[in-house]
């Protein structure tokens, strides 16, 4: 599970995110939404570790990020809005380069990432240099690379950017199955859809703050009922 | 491999990045042969020709007995005195680019691999790239003293392990450099105190080159009291707890068969490598894990407190107000709007990228400290032949230096539109017209800056003015040819993929440009120089005017011929 406590990030003289408190329980699919310079994309890199909360922490399965970063990161798939890939591997030499240094097995790393390649269509890529591929089908790499060792938790930065609507819909029923499974998954996205359609709690932040979380029923029962759209604009109005 | 152990990180990531690098070794030959034969060719030209040259000239000195084989051992003491100051200020250049702006760096530290890891595997790339180019530069010098010396074989083995070591001590003091430079980069107080270090260091740099004033008498009577005041000024070098002083004398001292010397300072040196190996790959990984996160983390602006004269007014009253280059550009510049947005787009670009200026500041520093010792320099030339001979070597610098400009940072403006070529494709300006205003932009900056350059440093070898009109105007037209060459090859051989322009100079494109321009310098330098009027002997006014239009036409030739390939390219480029 995720337990974000008291969180605020500091860049010089913006808070970009400011006292964000959240927990998400294994097994949940969790979408944060948020218009551009929300603070969205920082709380992700707070939980992946790759920068200090200014105040504040995040505990992934219990391990602070912080103290324990290697145990942290060892149960997190983390997936960012613009994944790095080495160029001249092949997605499978990128797969077992990855499998090895989550300290996978061959055998388990070959099954995982064989099936995973197969749900997303793969095959034909497997052994072209990832240079060679088309931006979507790096996404997809980057994606199964990360959901290869089995985590615990999920975390995706915008991951249907460069996905066609036949891959976004595999992403969304693997990640639906994750979090069936036990995994929490831990989302951002602009599409509203994919919060209506897959998100058992919905997030909202906004200059920083989360200024509305609850599933989508809770949402609307507390804003009239009116649609996500509606309620999203109305909750970040200075931005629209 | 047994499958129940855990391979090492540290393995893995040297696997991933030997395939990495020798597959793009292997692309690069494939992409293009002949560019790999023109490097190859390159190599090994320097590595035999600098080895010759080290050679000749180390026998030479050696020659004169007694004096020789001080001066020659000094050399060896400044050498690596230089190369352990040039290899720290690299190290830590390119650590702070690797440790903290590299993507690779935050795709490891989100994965399972400790801090760490991640920090020595960096340092070791690091340190690498660069120390290669400098080892490779110094090499034919170190072979020349061994043969010079008549050292047996094994000097040629305990040598390289002598560097070895050695380049690893600046490899760690640059990486803890980056990581403290990453720390306090934007405390004011740290931005004060380096300013006033650079300050310091000017002026005492300044004042330790002052030049001696040495007299014929001196050279007569007193040479070695000429001698010692000389190399007392090269006495840092053999400061004892330099590196570099170990390895120098472990290299001397084997040359002269001083094995227990050379075996002394062979353990000084692997001592204290192992010791800050020992800090840097045990002890240094969360130090870099904070400065990392302390980047990461910083606001934009990291000098704005300096900027205390401007007043913060809302965004709105700001953000589309004209700034002074906009101004300038109004009064200065007579194209058309679009031209001029165009010009000042490439200047913004340019100022705002500190790898490029920085770049410039170098090279330009070099030339006006180059051309500032030329005054020393002029008082000792009483031969009309060493007169003649310096004027043309300073103009064949000058147009060398320019060379190097163009090629580095005109040659690669096509490519740097990168992505956002369709914004200027799009646009009623047109491929053309875009072209051209980065050509007649380039070579009017050019023209003023190496004409100046040109004039100022004949005005200091004390030439006649005649004289100085005829080298400011050849280098006048030759900044037209290089300009033209390099816009029109950036344009027939544009790389659209990459933003780095010293990627992209190193292509395929670049490396003809530079070489061209090179041998138009020579070829063009050697024909103004044997048609010259005053020269060498002179020749009459019928050569004089036959070397200039040849001179005009070959220039006008080599510039236009691929300025217009370039145009007709960019005409039909596929964006």
């Amino acid at each position: 599970m995720i337990e974000i406590e008291q969180l605020t990030k500091q860049f010089g003289d913006l808070r970009a995110v400011d006292d964000l408190s959240l927990a998400v329980p294994g097994g949940e699919f969790f979408v944060i939404l948020g218009p551009n310079a929300a603070g969205k994309t920082t709380t992700i890199k707070v939980m992946a570790g790759l920068m200090k909360p200014t105040t504040g922490s995040v505990r992934i399965c219990g391990f602070d990020i912080g103290t324990s970063p290697i145990e942290a990161r060892r149960r997190m798939a983390y997936v960012p809005d613009f994944p790095f890939l080495y160029d001249k591997l092949t997605p499978t030499e990128f797969f077992r380069f990855t499998g090895k240094l989550f300290g996978m097995k061959d055998p388990a790393m070959e099954a995982e990432a064989e099936h995973l390649a197969n749900r997303f269509n793969l095959g034909d890529f497997l052994a072209k240099p990832i240079e060679s591929l088309s931006h979507g089908t790096k996404q997809r790499v980057a994606i199964v690379s990360a959901l290869m060792h089995s985590p615990e938790v999920v975390v995706f930065d915008e991951p249907m950017v460069g996905l066609d609507p036949h891959h976004s819909r595999v992403l969304k029923d693997i990640l639906r199955e994750q979090a069936e499974a036990g995994v929490t998954v831990f989302v951002s996205t602009h599409q509203l859809s994919v919060a209506e359609e897959m998100a058992d709690r919905i997030g909202i932040m906004h200059q920083g703050r989360l200024v509305a979380v609850g599933s989508h029923e809770e949402l609307q029962s507390a804003n009239r009922d009116r649609t996500l759209e509606s309620i999203f604009l109305s909750l970040t109005d200075n931005d629209a | 491999m047994n499958d129940e152990t855990p391979i090492p990180h540290w393995r893995i990531l040297a696997g991933v990045n030997r395939t990495q690098s020798w597959r793009r070794l292997k692309s690069a030959v494939a992409h293009s042969r002949l560019h790999a034969f023109l490097m190859g060719l390159f190599v090994l030209g320097y590595a035999l020709l600098a080895y010759a040259l080290f050679h000749k000239a180390l026998q030479f000195t050696s020659s004169f007995p007694g004096l020789g084989p001080v001066l020659i051992e000094r050399m060896i003491f400044l050498l690596f005195a230089f190369l352990f100051l040039l290899l720290l200020l690299s190290n830590v250049i390119i650590n702070f680019t690797n440790l903290f702006r590299n993507r690779e760096t935050h795709f490891l530290l989100s994965l399972p691999v400790p801090h760490q890891v991640v920090y020595r595997w960096k340092i070791f790339e690091s340190g690498i790239l660069a120390s290669w180019a400098f080892l490779f530069l110094i090499a034919p010098f170190v072979a020349a003293y061994g043969t010079t010396y008549n050292a047996s074989w094994h000097f040629y083995i305990v040598t390289p392990i002598f560097v070895a070591l050695f380049v690893v001590l600046p490899a760690i003091l640059g990486s803890w450099a980056a990581i403290g430079l990453a720390r306090c980069l934007n405390r004011l107080a740290f931005q004060v105190a380096a300013v006033l270090v650079v300050i310091v260091m000017i002026v005492f740099v300044s004042s330790w080159l002052q030049p001696e004033t040495v007299t014929d008498e001196m050279l007569e009577t007193r040479v070695l009291d000429v001698v010692d005041r000389l190399l007392s000024r090269t006495r840092f070098s053999l400061f004892p707890f330099l590196p570099s002083y170990w390895v120098s004398s472990g290299i001397t001292q084997w040359v002269e068969g001083a094995l227990m010397g050379t075996f002394f300072f062979g353990l000084v040196l692997l001592s204290h490598t192992l010791f800050f190996g020992y800090l840097a790959s045990t002890r240094s990984g969360v130090f870099f894990y904070g400065a990392l996160s302390a980047v990461n983390s910083r606001g934009g602006g990291g000098t704005a407190r300096w900027k205390f004269w401007r007043r913060k007014r809302p965004l709105g009253q700001t953000a589309f107000t004209s700034k002074p280059l906009d101004r300038w550009a109004k009064l200065l510049w007579w194209g058309s709007a679009d031209t001029r947005a165009l010009i000042v787009k490439d200047i913004r670009t340019f100022l705002r990228d500190a790898t490029q200026w920085g770049q410039s500041l170098i090279l330009l520093g070099l030339l006006i400290a180059y051309i500032v010792n030329l005054r020393h320099f002029s008082h000792r030339l009483t031969s009309d032949f060493w007169i003649d001979l310096t004027s043309y070597l300073n103009l064949g610098a000058c147009a060398l230096n320019l060379a190097t400009l163009t090629t580095r940072f005109v040659f690669p403006q096509i490519s740097l539109e990168g992505k956002r070529i369709w914004i200027i494709g799009m646009a009623p300006l047109g491929m053309r017209r875009t072209l051209m205003a980065k050509f007649l932009f380039s070579t009017a900056v050019s023209m003023i800056v190496t004409m100046a350059l040109v004039g100022a440093s004949c005005a200091m070898l004390s030439i006649p003015l005649e004289r100085i009109l005829y080298f400011t105007l050849t280098v006048g037209v030759m900044a037209f040819t290089l300009n033209a060459l390099a816009v029109g090859l950036g344009a027939v051989y544009p790389n659209f993929r990459e933003d780095n322009p010293s990627k992209i100079v190193s292509g395929f494109g670049g490396t003809l440009c530079l070489v061209l321009s090179f041998l138009y310098i020579i070829g063009m330098l050697s024909l103004m120089a044997a048609t010259s009027r005053w020269a060498f002997g002179g020749s009459s006014p019928v050569v004089f005017g036959l070397g200039w239009v040849l001179f005009l036409g070959g220039s006008f030739l080599l510039g236009w011929l691929p300025l217009r390939t370039g145009i007709r390219k960019m005409a039909s480029v596929e964006i």
